[in-house]
């Protein structure tokens, strides 16, 4: 497979759950903004659907304030913002087309027909209560699209790279969506302690990554920072899970026909291999405490997986 | 008695047609009878009415837009403008016995021209016995000083070579062009073929027609027969510039027909002379290019140096012999307008044949003589730059008004070597569905063959794509322009009756 042809697959993996996760946890957020209690600020949850996005400082650079429907909008459609859900839905479409021909018609056709339409959704008067609408959409065609991957390709190189991108960006984004909620909560705390806002913002981060009822039916608790920590990193039969993603992402990078590399240490598939297998033999009372900086070593570790796969086997130019 | 029925039937979708009097018309005689070869065929479409057709051209239409099979066309905007290339659903024929004598004349001038090209890169016989001047090879942007004595696997230059025919007023076929360099459109006569079969299938078990679908095999052969030496398994590749291409579809469609990989230039670089790919699994030595870029932007290093289209130091492992490119760089010198009028005569140097196939008479705005005479009747000659194709840049004197004339008369002094005229061929017409009117009206229409050759081996596609120009009256067939196209059925024997 040509090197090009890899890292469009690739990406395009990564966009679909990037595209997916971002939709949803503005949807998510936006709507628990209605149930928030008194303390839960309007202004705290539109900071944090921008910080899960990585958007603050571009939204910055062309809003000076706030406001519910400039951030949501700026999150899902605006075209000044390069890293909206719709900018990375084409960029989905891109790296498909670039690759159409390794791919199925039935795949090409729903990531196509999704793009088209999409785009026909009006941006300009896109107000923050529309997200609920747009955000579905994206997340059912995000599962249509995965399900023609998983269905209508040879489970080989092609599936296992397009794979590879949606672990590792799924890993990824649930990393961004804790690291930002223990950055809201850390907040909270500096302020007055609740009981009762502790159990939403864990609830709304469940419901963020489609947790909350696996959740319930495994822990049959209360949702709280220890319990979610340790489904949402540690529970291998979970596939939203870091540990799930990650050990998906080891696996397949054994698997792709790689070239042998030469010193262990720094190869790919040690790297990958040792991440994996950290998460399979750490317990959650290990990193509970030190939790923002056990997410930032595990967020830099896949960055450097990503930048490894890039510069050794999908850099073609 | 058909043009009777024909009258009768002013609801059908060949109601008021029009034999055009000072043309040939392919399907109809000038008495308004049905020509032998189309009335199976034209038993089939007269029993359409208006409304049932209509449908039928819609589905063929949707059905192209949803296979993605459009062009974009250059124009002052940023970004290209896609379109479906217009279809036509009433094929053109060619009866067996026409078919053959044109295959032969198609081969003798292709091998011919492949032949010219390897004599000007080597011994240049043909410029010292003078049969075709110096000056007009060397005067050439096409001509490539890089080609110099090198020889290509087989003697083979131009692997894929484009003809295109007209039929005259006088029944005769007429070269109007050769295309030896990146000639495009087969794409579009595979995928018509298969447009046909779906919506027309019952008219297929009614005649003999020769199959088309083996091109991509053909031309798969064709290159791996000039894999370099010693390579027994070649690894192939089609080259495109990109997504942007307009032909881009086309460069998807032959990669994908073939099962070879679609490259871009990033996608290839050459060490110690020999041409790898980046690939997941590391780098993977290229033996063959089939490559749909032209010369000037093929190595950045020989050529154009600021081209980010091709692929450095590919021309060096190209004469080391490490790689095939088909075609061979440089072949664009032999399609030029102005070596196209001693086409004949080239013929006749090589091979001792007389051609087979006719040549429109060219004056070469050069030569004092024509010059003169082109400038005294330019109302009654089509005016051509010599170096260019898509129809861009052409004079066709009687269409054109007092100021053009004017302007291409200053363009012609100006650049006598860049203008070549002839007289204004009558393009023959066919019977094409014109959806403003809802009805059959003749159009002009023209021929592009397919040729392959390749190391002990010759192909011409039993097929081609005839061009229709839509516009009433005109007679530029290029999709740029506002053409379009019709399947092409070579009957396989001429048993008309079936």
């Amino acid at each position: 497979m040509l090197s090009r042809i890899g890292n469009s697959l690739f990406w395009m993996g990564r966009y679909i759950e990037r595209a997916e996760h971002i939709a949803r946890h503005a949807r998510v957020q936006y709507a628990s903004s209605v149930d928030a209690p008194l303390s839960q600020k309007r202004e705290a949850v539109l900071e944090s659907i921008l910080d899960m996005a990585t958007n603050r400082e571009g939204y910055f650079n062309v809003h000076s304030q706030l406001n519910e429907d400039d951030v949501v909008r700026y999150t899902a459609v605006s075209e000044t913002n390069n890293f909206s859900v719709l900018a990375y839905i084409s960029m989905i479409r891109e790296n498909a087309r670039g690759a159409r021909d390794s791919l199925s018609i039935e795949l090409w056709e729903a990531i196509n027909s999704f793009y088209h339409k999409i785009n026909a959704f009006s941006t300009a008067g896109f107000q923050a209560e529309e997200i609920e609408y747009f955000a579905r959409r994206i997340e059912q065609n995000s599962y249509v699209i995965k399900g023609y991957i998983d269905n209508t390709l040879l489970h080989n190189a092609v599936w296992m790279l397009i794979s590879l991108g949606i672990h590792l960006e799924r890993a990824t984004q649930v990393i961004l969506i804790l690291q930002t909620k223990l950055k809201d909560i850390e907040k909270n705390n500096s302020s007055k302690f609740e009981e009762a806002v502790d159990n939403f913002q864990w609830t709304t981060v469940l419901r963020s990554i489609e947790a909350y009822d696996m959740f319930m039916r495994c822990k049959k608790t209360t949702p709280n920072k220890h319990h979610v920590l340790d489904f949402l990193l540690f529970d291998t039969a979970f596939p939203k899970s870091i540990a799930f993603s990650l050990s998906c992402v080891k696996q397949f990078i054994s698997s792709i026909p790689f070239p042998d590399e030469e010193k262990k240490k720094e190869s790919l598939e040690f790297i990958a291999g040792k991440l994996a297998c950290r998460f399979q033999y750490t317990t959650i009372d290990e990193v509970e405490e030190k939790a923002s900086e056990f997410l930032k070593q595990t967020l830099n570790t896949i960055y450097e997986i990503a930048g490894l796969l890039d510069v050794k086997y999908l850099k073609y130019h | 008695m058909e043009a009777v029925m024909r009258q009768e039937m002013s609801s059908g979708v060949f109601g008021n047609y029009q034999v055009p009097p000072q043309f040939l018309d392919e399907v109809f005689n000038s008495a308004g009878g049905v020509n032998p070869h189309y009335e199976n065929i034209y038993q089939q479409f007269v029993k359409f009415n208006k409304e049932e057709f209509k449908e039928l051209n819609e589905q063929a239409k949707s059905a192209f837009f949803n296979q993605g099979i459009t062009f974009s066309v250059y124009s002052d905007k940023a970004k290209g403008v896609e379109r479906i290339f217009p279809f036509d659903l009433f094929p053109r024929i060619i009866p067996a016995a026409e078919w053959a004598r044109l295959e032969e004349g198609i081969i003798q001038r292709c091998v011919a021209l492949n032949l010219f090209i390897q004599d000007i890169y080597s011994n240049k016989h043909i410029l010292k016995d003078k049969v075709v001047p110096a000056e007009l090879i060397f005067s050439s942007n096409n001509y490539l000083k890089a080609m110099l004595d090198f020889k290509p696997v087989g003697g083979i230059f131009t692997h894929i070579s484009g003809t295109d025919l007209i039929k005259h007023s006088d029944g005769q076929y007429y070269v109007l062009e050769d295309n030896l360099r990146c000639p495009s459109g087969i794409s579009y006569v595979l995928s018509n073929r298969v447009a046909m079969k779906r919506l027309l299938f019952p008219m297929f078990r009614k005649l003999n027609i020769s199959l088309v679908h083996q091109y991509p095999q053909e031309l798969l052969a064709t290159m791996q027969s000039v894999a370099p030496e010693g390579v027994d398994v070649p690894n192939c590749v089609v080259l495109t510039p990109g997504v942007y291409n307009s032909a881009y579809f086309e460069h998807v469609f032959l990669a994908h027909n073939m099962g070879i990989p679609l490259v871009e230039g990033r996608d290839l670089y050459v060490d110690k002379n020999f041409v790898y790919m980046k690939t997941i699994s590391g780098p993977q030595r290229v033996d063959v290019v089939y490559r749909r870029l032209d010369d000037a932007f093929l190595d950045p290093l020989a050529f154009k140096p600021d081209s980010m289209l091709g692929v450095p130091g590919i021309m060096a492992a190209y004469r080391e012999g490490n790689v095939n490119i088909l075609n061979a760089p440089g072949t664009g010198f032999a399609d030029d307008k102005a070596v196209y009028t001693y086409v004949p005569d080239i013929i006749r140097y090589y091979l001792n044949q007389e051609p087979i196939l006719n040549n429109v008479h060219t004056y070469r705005c050069e030569k004092d003589d024509d010059f003169q005479y082109v400038l005294e009747n330019m109302d009654k000659l089509v005016i051509k730059p010599v170096d260019e194709s898509g129809g861009y840049g052409i004079l066709i004197g009687n269409k054109a008004t007092k100021a053009e004339l004017q302007e291409f008369k200053s363009l012609i002094t100006q650049n006598r070597r860049k203008y070549i005229a002839q007289p204004i061929m009558a393009l023959s017409m066919h019977a094409t569905f014109i959806e403003e009117e809802g009805r059959f009206e003749p159009r002009h229409v023209d021929l592009r063959t397919f040729t392959l050759l390749g190391k002990d081996r010759q192909y011409v596609l039993k097929g081609g794509l005839s061009r229709v120009a839509l516009r009433k009256g005109s007679l530029i067939v290029n999709s740029s322009q506002g053409g379009g196209s019709k399947d092409t059925w070579v009957m396989t024997d001429d048993n008309f009756q079936g």
